[in-house]
């Protein structure tokens, strides 16, 4: 932060004749600004070019696409044309009637979507804590004492994904029907026969976790598996037992994996909506289930948009502070 | 390597490629300034407002936005492309036309109505023959989205109830753009083990209420079909309603079955779920229940446990199917041929019995005969649909947009579990 307050401070030709005078000529493009290492020369137009293929996917694959949502959002329905939508694709014409019915919905009047958006952040929290722990217990077995079987784990945790998610999902289906083989196990111990499919938030958190657990654990895996066992050493060295070893030097380490790992499953159960489809039920609608509802339905598109649009901001606010703490931590570093 | 004096041809380059690039979209950013939908746009639609919805009061004649193909079109080479519901054709059928006529049919399906008319309204799908509801026939025949049928090429028409043909059904009077694939009625599909039949329809469609049944009761995942059955269990015959307190108290009674007796929303719930017995009273339309007998049953379950109960005559709600060629279609002649196909006594008639459960509207096929022959259980009787009850039923027409809003508000409310 203090380069760039100096930078607005300071006139353009001061900073310029601060500025060391061989990245200056090469930002002029002179030749003699050549790399001295290897002797060769590259124009201005190089490095930046490697980014030229991210920056084009991102403009056709998010940018546009995104923008066609709010041409949607911001737009209107035509009825005489069995509802399909019809998109204001100048910021002028847009209309926002529709965005402010949708998102009315979610604290006035019947407010019919209050009630999904709370349940989608209890799920999405309760089934990332449950990840984080089981996800973060079963990478530092994994790391610190699976030796010879590490490989081995690795693979098993990864192989599902041979697997379609949705195959995986109506498998459960089966398992947990009624009169499946789980009623059945479960019985004879003394357990109430329970209709897990009828839209019980238990079946739905435990689905999600089960989708999302392996893009918990790979990543804090991957961070406790490169923390140096000298560092571990040195903190029992100077006395630390082996909990305060984990908390004090372990944990802190691994604490960017296990933000990425947050990341990385929450912000797509925010928007699942199939985990419900198959396993819950209307009672356990979440808020991928209101945008599905709308795409489908006649006329739905302008307020299916709307409902991404609002979606997006809820998740901007984790995506926030991801950025803000990794940007943090790389400055400390 | 370039030399620094390119720098201004690299610079020229670019900014003309740049020019390049934004010279197109300033051209669509252009045509974006005018508002869609205003001008000539809406005129392209503007013959919608010319049709009016067909009611059995006031039937429709369809205007013929084209001609129908010329009756010596060869055959085309196919392939065909059949634009289905999931698991709504007996695939032997299908086999036995692609043998007829030496071509290879290719299926697509749809889950729900609203999907496919999506698809095929975008160009998303090209098919030659399209499942439609009477109530999508107009809006799409203002789109110029159906050919007009050569009725020459579909001589098999005379199998089916004559009031198809002469007048015509009151949503397409004379028959221009479709015939009927299916009839079906509305009713409550239940397991005769476990409700006794008196029972059943002493409660009638009450019994998608009843608490003893709780987390055994499906209904339909369709809004149109859900709410207009609750209508019929309110009281009400006006399953067509528009006023929208009407239409909220059904939506309350559906939020009240689905949180007290955990109803589920389902579409497979009465031909695959129910006979697994996962099911014990299901909204069903009548050719799900006998698909559920004909195809579904475990191993070594009778057909006698599926019943299917239907309000008395002149509550019932009936409805149809129907076949169509859309414009786009690549093998015109060959559409016309499957459907004159499906119209076959022989083959429509395997169609319904063999796999589908859901009954053409044929002369030949009557109750008695079906029972009797054993293709219907005699339990079942009440799912056979006849031709006197599709004149004076009751039937669900297209609502009007802004009606139709009402409903599909309605139904996000109870989707979205509130």
């Amino acid at each position: 932060m203090p380069e760039i307050a100096t930078d607005t401070t300071t006139p353009v030709e001061d900073a310029e004749a601060q500025e060391p005078r061989r990245r200056r000529m090469r930002r002029r493009g002179d030749p003699s600004a050549s790399d001295e290492r290897s002797g060769v020369w590259y124009p201005n137009w190089y490095w930046p070019s490697f980014i030229a293929p991210g920056t084009i996917v991102l403009i056709f694959l998010f940018v546009l696409p995104f923008y066609v949502v709010f041409s949607v959002a911001f737009g209107t329905v035509d009825f005489n044309n069995f509802g399909q939508a019809v998109p204001y694709y100048a910021p002028w014409w847009w209309s926002f009637h529709t965005f402010n019915g949708t998102l009315q919905q979610f604290y006035a009047g019947s407010h019919i979507y209050q009630d999904p958006l709370i349940r989608t952040f209890e799920y999405v929290i309760a089934a990332s804590i449950i990840c984080l722990v089981v996800g973060y217990a079963v990478a530092y077995y994994t790391a610190r004492f699976a030796t010879k079987y590490k490989g081995l784990i690795l693979i098993l945790l990864v192989s599902p994904f041979w697997i379609s998610y949705l195959m995986r999902i109506y498998a459960w289906q089966g398992l947990l029907d009624v009169n499946g083989p789980i009623n059945k196990i479960l019985t004879p111990f003394g357990f109430a026969h329970t209709n897990f499919l009828e839209g019980k938030a238990i079946t739905v958190i435990l689905g999600l976790v089960y989708g999302y657990i392996p893009f918990m654990i790979l990543p804090i895996y991957a961070s406790l598996d490169r923390i140096q066992e000298s560092l571990l050493e040195a903190g029992r060295d100077l006395g630390g037992s082996g909990a305060q070893t984990f908390w004090r030097v372990t944990l802190p380490l691994s604490r960017p994996a296990i933000l990425a790992g947050i990341v990385i499953v929450t912000l797509p159960m925010f928007g699942d909506y199939y985990t419900n489809d198959l396993l819950g039920s209307t009672k356990t609608s979440m808020f991928g289930n209101l945008i599905s509802q709308q795409t489908e339905a006649t006329a739905g598109s302008t307020r299916a948009a709307s409902l991404v649009l609002i979606l997006s901001v809820i998740v901007l606010i984790p995506m926030m502070y991801y950025l803000r703490e990794t940007k943090r931590q790389v400055e400390q570093a | 390597m370039r030399h620094p004096k390119d720098m201004s041809r690299r610079q020229f380059l670019t900014r003309a490629g740049g020019a390049a690039i934004a010279m197109p979209s300033l051209a669509a950013i252009l045509a974006a300034c005018t508002k869609p939908g205003s001008g000539s746009d809406a005129g392209a639609s503007g013959s919608l407002e010319n049709i009016p919805i067909a009611t059995l009061d006031n039937p429709v004649e369809l205007p013929l936005t084209s001609e129908p193909i010329a009756a010596d079109t060869p055959i085309e080479s196919g392939p065909l492309v059949l634009y289905n519901w999931a698991d709504y054709i007996y695939k032997k059928v299908v086999q036995d036309f692609e043998e007829k006529f030496q071509v290879d049919v290719q299926i697509s399906t749809f889950n729900n109505l609203e999907e496919g008319i999506q698809k095929v309204v975008n160009g998303q799908i090209t098919p030659d023959v399209f499942v439609p509801t009477p109530g999508y026939l107009r809006r799409l025949v203002a789109k110029s989205l159906l050919q007009p049928l050569q009725h020459e090429l579909i001589p098999n028409m005379a199998n089916v109830w004559p009031s198809y043909s002469n007048p015509g059904p009151y949503y397409d009077l004379n028959w221009h753009y479709s015939i009927p694939y299916t009839i079906y009625t509305w009713g409550v599909a239940y397991r005769r083990d476990r409700v006794d039949d008196a029972d059943l329809a002493s409660q009638g469609w009450d019994a998608l209420w009843n608490h003893d049944y709780a987390g055994e009761i499906s209904l339909y995942d369709s809004y149109g079909d859900t709410i207009a059955i609750t209508i019929l269990r309110d009281g009400s015959l006006d399953v067509n309603s528009q006023d929208p307190a009407v239409i909220n108290n059904a939506k309350e009674a559906i939020l009240q079955t689905i949180n007290d007796n955990q109803a589920r929303l389902t579409i497979n719930g009465v031909y695959a779920k129910l006979p697994a017995g996962d099911y014990t009273v299901a909204e069903s339309w009548s050719g799900d229940i006998v698909g559920a007998s004909i195809f579904y049953l475990p191993p070594g379950v009778s057909s006698d446990i599926l019943g299917y109960w239907k309000p008395e005559n002149g509550k019932t709600m009936i409805g149809n199917d129907l076949l169509v060629v859309p414009s786009v279609s690549k093998s015109p002649r060959l559409a016309h041929e499957f459907i004159n196909f499906m119209l076959d006594e022989k083959e429509g008639t395997e169609n319904f019995t063999g796999y589908n459960g859901y009954q053409p509207p044929f002369t030949s096929i009557n109750p008695e005969t079906l029972v009797a022959k054993g293709i219907v259980p005699e339990t079942l009787t009440s799912a056979v649909v006849t031709e006197d009850m599709f004149k004076k039923d009751l039937t669900p027409y297209e609502l009007p947009p802004e009606v139709d809003q009402i409903w599909l508000d309605a139904w996000t409310e109870i989707k979205a579990g509130a």
